[in-house]
């Protein structure tokens, strides 16, 4: 151990320094993070035979909080405190999830202006959360430009919520009942400020540069191949599963808050790799800001917030979401008290996590980053 | 759609469902037979798991409860499949060859549950510290001040 490695023999024993020998017949197992600039705090173990993967096994729960331990001490109203917690890049998704399971055990409706908000606000959260996922997917092959004009495009946004709530990230804006605060006239400007610059500087000048383009493409066409039939099995979720053909998008199959009211298509690709895991990315921001502009056309009048009960009936619900990254499962139980019973979360990056490691047998080492990256995970959901 | 599934379990297995939310079912079904149950399902097009959610009862006097929640996802529908546990017994046979995915799910509750997946290949710690192995955090016995690391 003396270097960092550890080499795992036939027999198991563990060789460093002069026993190294003739590398070539030896697995290695290399640690890839938890300082790896793409890694995120976690830790995939890969064992390489020379360069080609053999077996991938992630070390994850360096960002355990718990959520939904911390959720049973809350009342029905702060507990959207820890649900956006379970990712801060679109925390909006988590909360509309929650507070429309809230609401099935309440056996309340929310006003048509709280539901057009909530539209507004998810899929805002939907382009900020895609634009750091291009970014970053880009990132991993070494060139950095990207992520910059994606933050920039994705300053905007934030401002528009800091009107809204306050807040840049963290927003709190979704609650039990309808939502937080009424919107201004002033944050619907900034909003359409931030999806004319999108629309109108980002997206034409990004697609020209890093969408076809010819490196990336030699480093993620036909990389971490997944097929239709094979992506439903290893359960993958939101993007990577449409980038494989299957037209699951919870916002048109279960349409929740005002989802049913707007055109927009299901982005998917067939090809299923890396390359159509990011398109399908680039694709999906421009249906979104589609939706935003059609939910600002048609802004209803009236409240944006009705009286939600200090305490539920006994009941439960399962509510589901397309945030961000794919499907986000709530089952919300409530015994009659102010507060949740239980709360369990189904995260998408959970269960994308755990079909990386059928999806990377095989591929060569330097394909690692690219599959975790366009996987598109987020760590603060894996662990909860 | 979900109505022949409702009479095909209840002809095949003989347990109850009750629908429950628009595009979701509930079978309450039985420990022993949950292997057959969802093999079952997963033939009949439920082929994308989602995961499985385990409930604490125990300060109700009513044990565990494990929820299944599959769905089909090209007609879009779900199921929720539902077994009652006693807290003295809380093994239940594993799924994780069926479906695959599922074994992860399957860990997590174990770790945070403390309910054993008879035949799951592995069950350890994946999100907890190993010092934490066997303190259960997401049942209702669960204390904070108990289960603190000891300080050296």
């Amino acid at each position: 151990m003396e270097f960092g490695y550890e080499f795992i023999l036939e027999e198991k024993k563990e060789v460093s320094g002069s026993d190294l020998g003739l590398l070539q017949e030896k697995l290695l197992q290399l640690n890839w993070g938890v300082q790896h600039p793409a890694s995120g705090p976690m830790r995939l173990k890969v064992w390489i035979d020379g360069d080609e993967v053999v077996k991938v096994d992630p070390d994850i729960g360096y960002v355990l909080r718990l959520l939904e331990k911390l959720v049973e001490y809350r009342n029905w109203i702060n507990a959207i405190v820890n649900v956006e917690r379970a990712c801060f890049i679109d925390n909006f998704g988590t909360m509309a999830g929650y507070s429309i399971a809230a609401e099935k055990i309440a056996g309340i409706e929310v006003p048509k202006k709280a539901d057009y908000m909530r539209v507004i606000l998810c899929e805002g959260g939907r382009i900020v959360s895609h634009l750091l996922g291009l970014g970053g997917f880009v990132g991993v092959l070494g060139v950095h430009t990207p992520s910059q004009w994606a933050l920039v495009a994705r300053e905007k946004f934030l401002d528009a919520f800091e009107v809204y709530s306050g807040q840049r990230i963290a927003t709190s804006s979704i609650i039990p009942g309808g939502v937080r605060y009424e919107p201004t006239g002033k944050f619907i400007e900034k909003m359409v400020e931030a999806i004319d610059y999108l629309e109108k500087e980002f997206i034409p000048r990004y697609e020209e540069v890093f969408i076809d383009n010819p490196t990336l493409k030699l480093r993620s066409v036909g990389v971490g191949v997944v097929p239709k039939e094979k992506a439903v099995e290893l359960g993958l979720a939101g993007p990577a599963l449409r980038a494989s053909g299957v037209a699951s998008d919870i916002r048109k199959d279960y349409p929740y808050a005002a989802y049913g009211d707007f055109e927009f298509k299901v982005v998917t690709r067939e090809e299923g790799d890396s390359y159509a895991r990011y398109c399908v990315l680039f694709d999906e921001i421009k249906e979104s800001a589609k939706i935003i502009r059609q939910a600002i056309e048609g802004f209803p009048e009236g409240e944006y917030r009705t009286k939600f009960p200090i305490k539920l009936p006994k009941g439960e619900a399962y509510v589901n979401v397309e945030w961000a990254r794919g499907c986000f499962g709530f089952h919300l139980i409530s015994n009659g008290g102010t507060g949740p019973y239980r709360l369990k979360m189904r995260a998408p990056s959970f269960a994308n996590l755990w079909a990386m490691p059928e999806i990377m047998k095989g591929v060569k080492l330097a394909d690692v980053p690219v599959i975790f990256a366009s996987l598109y995970m987020c760590h603060g959901d894996i662990d909860r | 759609m979900l109505e022949d599934v409702k009479k095909k379990v209840d002809e095949l297995f003989g347990f109850k469902t009750e629908s429950y939310d628009t595009n979701m079912l509930l079978i309450f079904g039985e420990k022993e037979k949950i292997r057959d149950l969802l093999k079952f399902l997963k033939d009949f097009g439920f082929s994308y798991p989602h995961t499985i959610s385990v409930v604490d009862y125990t300060p109700e006097g009513r044990g565990f409860e494990i929820n299944y929640i599959l769905e089909d996802i090209y007609i879009k529908k779900f199921v929720i499949v539902r077994i009652e546990l006693s807290e003295n017994n809380l093994a239940v046979p594993s799924v994780s060859d069926i479906f695959p995915a599922l074994q992860p799910h399957e860990r997590e509750a174990w770790e945070m549950f403390g309910v054993e997946f008879v035949g799951n290949p592995r069950l350890e710690v994946m999100l907890l510290p190993e010092w934490a192995e066997g303190t259960f955090p997401l049942r209702k016995s669960y204390q904070f001040k108990k289960h603190r690391k000891g300080t050296k």
